[in-house]
């Protein structure tokens, strides 16, 4: 065999799929992914794919139109169907007000007071959110084998948001923290069947969302509450694990490490060379492009430049920080896919894998 | 050097001691603390560490005892909040443990806001507050409303999702000039400035006065959706209302 016979991989050879996968695990990749992990959905997208919000929560067929248009109109290497966050918390009976085409979905009234009343329904993973979700990531496995697909799940912390109201919630870590530990327990089981269900169904790696962040709670509360709780989560979930945690977190970042997690999505509050820097290669960095400054209000430039920045920090994909406002421009998000495509281009060596290292001198890249 | 030797709790000595930073801010408490009396350190005190049954029980004694319900609030419930304030702004505490020292405050406050009521004491202003349309989270909107009652605002509370409409309901029906908006979602953030153009739509912009805040909301997107000034905390915000009462009132 001779190299004559069988050319050299070079520029984008991989799918999309397999580019996710790779770089979620900090792997090589022909180019680094441009993802959706929370929702890219706008209303430009509700036209384009005929299908709109409440609607698209709750239907399984406008869920995933939807859901495609990250790849079919914005390049992006992933879709993400579970575009709100009341996956659970509506299936636990939890109320929720489905919002309007340019609102979003929001639990409005809690329905735990008492840890030992909670019992996950026997029919869970059936009733309409569940329906729905699973229904789309199940289309979107067919329509779109060569695709990332991100399952989303809300982690006990969250889920006890929701369940319990937040106030309330935050204060028993003070007052009674014997409680918050026994309702993390009960409510676990419940995010850890959402995140078999949708792995399942078809979805390539789970995001995780717990909310621990410094805007609420200090480090030391995600040590004492939820580190282990999290490691426990790694050996069961059965599937590639991405935390999402909102807002200031690069004082917790090491934690997240120890936790496990196969990669962290991060919010623009933190600075991507210092996450860099401390994930190290423990873990995996997708993130963090702002949303009200950056894609709301700035321009596709805006955009670009800030992708730019991201991926020279080092981190392994480019994504918004978290979903976007509804009212945000498909032209400003398409720099996501674009910078990942020009960053690579210059960052290709040998043609073959993305480094993050500056290119080799003399290489025409 | 400040005199900590004036001030009776030991809580209070130790918490200025450990836990400010700033010299004017030092300053500012030893002086106010050195002037309080011992029962309103008391009750400063047992607000920091959280204990609703104390302050209640404190501020209950204290005002059977004659003391004036303005005193109890300035120098024994707002000064502690105050501390909590920065604690909070310097990251030593977190929302938990604040909620805990609200929860606390508020057991005060329900003695002393009835007699300020009957009292007739003219409030600095008034404050319509949301958290806008689609947006369901208030623990910092309600931080704040419990500052601003404290700081001597009244406050209209138009609570969750409140629609740019609703807000212009609220300054139509009311006297209030001052208008705080919270969002704790990107997601929702548009909505400020969503409220901000209905007022101009309406011809009410330049009579009234926007204040904005919320965990990822910052200075430089208050400037982009029109606001006149942007809060961090619930410290900064009472402030600003300050700042923006005179301002309404030329």
């Amino acid at each position: 065999m001779t190299e004559e016979q069988y050319p050299r991989l070079s520029g984008e050879w991989m799918t999309p799929r397999r580019r996710f996968l790779s770089a979620l695990y900090g792997g090589r990749v022909d180019k680094v992914p441009a993802m959706t992990l929370s929702s890219v959905i706008t209303l430009e997208a509700m036209e384009i794919a005929d299908a709109a919000f409440p609607e698209a929560h709750l239907d399984a067929e406008k869920m995933a139109r939807l859901a495609a248009t990250a790849h079919e109109n914005l390049g992006l290497d992933t879709v993400m169907p579970v575009f709100h966050s009341q996956l659970e918390a509506d299936a636990l009976d939890a109320s929720t007000w489905w919002g309007t085409k340019d609102n979003w979905p929001a639990v409005d009234d809690h329905v735990l007071t008492d840890p030992d009343d909670f019992k996950v329904p026997s029919d869970y993973l059936e009733r309409r959110s569940f329906r729905a979700a699973l229904g789309a990531i199940r289309l979107l496995r067919k329509r779109y084998p060569d695709v990332g697909i991100v399952g989303k799940v809300y982690g006990a912390w969250s889920v006890g948001f929701h369940m319990v109201g937040i106030e309330n919630f935050l204060m028993d870590t003070i007052l009674d923290p014997d409680k918050i530990r026994r309702y993390l327990e009960v409510l676990l089981p419940a995010s850890m069947m959402s995140a078999h269900a949708q792995l399942e169904a078809g979805a390539d790696a789970i995001m995780w969302c717990d909310h621990a962040n410094r805007e609420l709670v200090s480090p030391d509360m995600y040590r004492d509450f939820l580190l282990e709780m999290h490691q426990q989560i790694q050996a069961e979930v059965g599937g590639p694990s991405i935390l999402h945690c909102c807002g200031e977190t690069t004082d917790r970042i090491d934690y997240f490490a120890e936790a496990g997690w196969d990669c962290f999505h991060f919010e623009s509050q933190v600075d991507p060379v210092k996450a860099k820097e401390i994930a190290g290669d423990r873990m995996s960095l997708f993130g963090n492009i702002n949303n009200p400054t950056v894609l709301f209000s700035g321009t596709y430039e805006d955009c670009y430049e800030a992708c730019m920045t991201v991926l020279n920090a080092g981190v392994q994909g480019v994504a918004p920080e978290g979903s976007v406002p509804l009212g945000t421009k498909m032209e400003v998000l398409a720099a996501l896919a674009d910078s990942a495509r020009d960053y690579s281009n210059a960052h290709r060596p040998d043609g073959r894998f993305v480094t993050h290292d500056p290119p080799v001198a003399g290489s025409d890249s | 050097m400040v005199q900590l030797s004036g001030i009776a709790n030991d809580t209070i000595r130790a918490e200025i001691e450990e836990f400010l930073e700033r010299p004017e801010e030092i300053e500012r408490n030893v002086e106010l603390f050195s002037r309080a009396s011992p029962e309103m350190q008391d009750i400063a005190a047992a607000l920091i560490e959280g204990d609703n049954v104390t302050v209640d029980r404190l501020t209950s004694k204290a005002l059977a005892d004659g003391v004036h319900a303005l005193e109890i609030m300035d120098d024994g419930l707002i000064a502690g909040m105050g501390i909590v304030g920065i604690k909070f702004r310097e990251g030593y505490v977190f929302v938990p443990e604040v909620l805990v020292s609200a929860r606390a405050m508020k057991a005060g406050m329900a003695h002393i806001e009835p007699i300020l009521a009957a009292s007739g004491v003219e409030p600095i202003g008034t404050v319509i507050m949301g958290t806008v349309q689609g947006d369901l989270h208030d623990i910092g909107k309600n931080l704040c409303i419990m500052m601003l009652r404290g700081g001597g605002f009244t406050v209209i509370d138009l609570g969750v999702n409140t629609s740019p409409d609703e807000f212009l309901a609220a300054v139509k029906d009311s006297e209030a000039r001052l208008i705080g908006m919270s969002a704790l979602l990107t997601t929702t953030m548009p909505n400020m400035a969503r409220t901000v153009e209905a007022f101009k739509d309406a011809g009410l912009r330049e009579q009234v006065r926007f204040m904005v805040g919320g965990a990822p909301v910052t200075p430089e997107f208050g400037e982009e959706v029109g606001a006149d000034g942007y809060g961090k905390d619930a410290l900064a915000c009472v402030a600003l209302a300050k700042q923006l009462a005179l301002d309404v009132r030329r």
